[in-house]
């Protein structure tokens, strides 16, 4: 039998039993979109947190206390990182450009005795709105200058709090920052964050400087230093350097993370996040597979006077087996097709609604594809061997 | 052209075994009109069967144009089957689906040939039939005797070295049923096709030129 009247038989087979195909077909349809719609989404997600891997730059590390104890001993490790050893970084590590520590306060924010929800303080120096490609919407970022001052500078989303609550020019305005009163000094532009390297809310946060910070709260620790590296020295160098260098401090236990080392470590976070929603994805379409298997093993049964004519006719058993495989693989194909454009469609929506940056997987259309087809020939391999092995007289005499 | 030399079957229905052919020999010469007569349950089918290569006797053997065809694996015995055996059946058995020349033009497909020359084959069976008329039809708007000329065309459509027909009359009234026997023997005498025919007519089985009886597995011949 040629290719061309296989396709044909099995077309016309499925035009039959309209009902039944339809049927079948939405089962196969949801089951690859909703893969195609998962594995969609995975990359979507992961490419919007690179973005802002790829914003900052690759040549910025992180510097942080270790919290994992070696050598057991709890009083050393728990020192915090000193200001004075922070910002001596760049003098005695010679791959370092600049570093800019920064202090989490949880104080609550209020302007004009409203308290404006959401919002903490982040101890930080100048150097901070650099590394951190900070935009400056108005006025100036917090200097060197205002050691120990209250000047602060707000994050876009306080700034249009502060404007809701009627605030008209905002540089030189005051704010309220837990017991303290501040100078407004800027605005930030809206920044993206959450992600992995600006590890705080940058358009909720009102910056301050450091010492003010360290004067106002005693208790107040440096949680994270963001160093950058020199342009011709590799991060890998101003890691090591870095790690010598915080030995012979008070706190000689502390992990510096490249950013590349946290694009791997997100990346194969991200690989997982995908595979498991690709995972939740093949769920369905197993139960679509099984619903092709159960609609061909009808269409065998109830075709089995055809098998035995076609027999008489002199059909092989291979001519019988891929006739119906033929119609499965057909079926979970065009299945197939309808999956990719539901999913994609369905991952153009989620993505629209979230304010991701849309794009078409083709990694998923060609395991779309790829995938159908297989669940087509596995889901139809056993109907159709029970076809091409019926006994021809017995096939010839069933009603 | 065909022989049958002493061809045995035996069905194995649990721990007891049945004979159902004791031994048949049977030798059709080519351009025969053959008809083989019997009561139901005598084994006519069995044979039937075996001589259509449906089936394998237990023992025997079994020649078409002088090969040995009865021990043969299953996609060889398909192939013979395709190639030199044309069935007619009691109940038409053509395909629903399908129109009157998709019907007819069923058996080359499974030869391979192209498409134009299995149309333009099944046309010209067809029209030996007449029923080219007919060819868009399908078997649901036809009458027995009509599918039974469809049915016939497609057995013919392969060119194939037997005609084995099963009955063929036994689901029509006598008139069409002597219509299709008409056929059988115009076929027969003009285009010195073989045929045969079973039945358990007697007045199907004296038009023919040579009848055999079968009676408790074994032929008598007349």
């Amino acid at each position: 039998m040629t290719l061309k009247s296989h396709i044909k038989a099995a077309a016309r087979s499925l035009y039959a039993a309209k009902q039944r195909t339809i049927l079948a077909l939405i089962g196969i349809t949801i089951g690859i979109g909703s893969v195609i719609a998962m594995v969609s989404i995975g990359t979507i997600v992961s490419e919007e947190a690179l973005k802002q891997f790829k914003e900052m730059g690759t040549d910025i590390l992180t510097v942080r206390k270790d919290y994992r104890f070696e050598g057991g001993d709890f009083q050393k490790a728990d020192v915090p990182i000193q200001l004075n050893d922070a910002l001596n970084i760049p003098a005695y590590c010679p791959a370092v450009l600049a570093v800019a520590p920064y202090v989490k306060v949880e104080a609550e924010i209020s302007y004009t005795g409203k308290k404006i929800s959401g919002s903490s303080a982040l101890g930080v120096t100048q150097s901070f709105s650099n590394l951190n490609k900070f935009g400056i919407e108005s006025g100036r970022f917090i200097s060197d200058l205002d050691k120990y001052g209250h000047f602060c500078v707000i994050g876009n989303s306080i700034y249009q709090k502060m404007k809701e609550l009627g605030a008209s020019s905002i540089i030189g305005a005051k704010i309220k920052l837990g017991e303290s009163i501040f100078t407004i000094a800027g605005v930030l532009k809206k920044t993206s964050g959450g992600g992995l390297m600006r590890q705080f809310e940058p358009n909720e946060s009102a910056y301050i400087h450091i010492t003010t910070v360290m004067r106002l709260k005693g208790n107040a620790e440096i949680s994270t230093i963001t160093a950058q590296t020199k342009p011709d020295s590799s991060p890998r160098s101003a890691q090591k350097q870095i790690k010598e260098y915080f030995k012979k401090t008070k706190t000689p236990n502390v992990r510096v993370v490249t950013a590349e080392e946290l694009i791997e470590n997100m990346q194969k976070q991200m690989r997982l996040f995908t595979l498991l929603l690709g995972a939740i994805g093949s769920i369905s379409l197993i139960v679509g597979g099984v619903g092709i298997m159960n609609i061909m093993l009808v269409s065998v049964s109830e075709r089995r006077k055809e098998i035995g004519i076609s027999r008489a006719l002199g059909a092989r058993r291979k001519d019988i087996q891929s006739e119906f495989l033929f119609e499965s693989v057909i079926l979970s194909l065009v299945g197939g097709a309808i999956g990719i454009v539901i999913g994609v469609l369905l991952s153009f929506i989620v993505s629209y609604f979230s304010k991701w940056e849309f794009m078409v997987s083709y990694m998923a259309i060609f395991l779309g594809v790829f995938v159908s087809s297989a669940v087509g020939i596995f889901f139809g391999f056993y109907p159709a061997r029970q076809a091409s092995m019926l006994d021809p007289i017995v096939a010839l005499r069933s009603e | 052209m065909l022989k049958l030399a002493d061809i045995k079957k035996t069905y194995k229905i649990g721990p007891t075994e049945m004979e159902v052919l004791k031994g048949v020999n049977l030798e059709i010469a080519q351009g025969e009109l053959l008809s083989i007569m019997g009561q139901s349950g005598c084994g006519k089918s069995t044979l039937m069967n075996i001589i259509g290569l449906l089936d394998k006797p237990t023992s025997g053997s079994y020649f078409i144009e002088g090969r040995e065809v009865s021990y043969t694996d299953d996609d060889a015995l398909s192939d013979i089957r395709n190639r030199k055996v044309g069935f007619v059946f009691q109940q038409y058995n053509l395909l629903p689906k399908l129109t009157a020349l998709d019907n007819v033009g069923r058996p080359l497909i499974y030869r391979g040939e192209d498409e134009d020359s299995i149309k333009q084959k099944a046309i010209e069976f067809l029209t030996k039939v007449d029923m080219h008329e007919r060819a868009r039809h399908r078997p649901s708007e036809l009458s027995g005797g009509q599918q039974q000329r469809v049915a016939i065309a497609r057995a013919l459509v392969g060119k194939p070295a037997i005609i084995l027909a099963d009955e063929p009359t036994g689901a029509l009234d006598t008139r069409v049923g002597q219509e299709i026997m008409n056929l059988f023997k115009r076929l027969n005498q003009e285009e010195g096709i073989t045929v045969v025919i079973i039945t358990h007519d007697l007045n199907i089985a004296k038009q023919c030129e040579r009848f055999v009886i079968m009676k408790d597995g074994v032929l008598l011949d007349k």
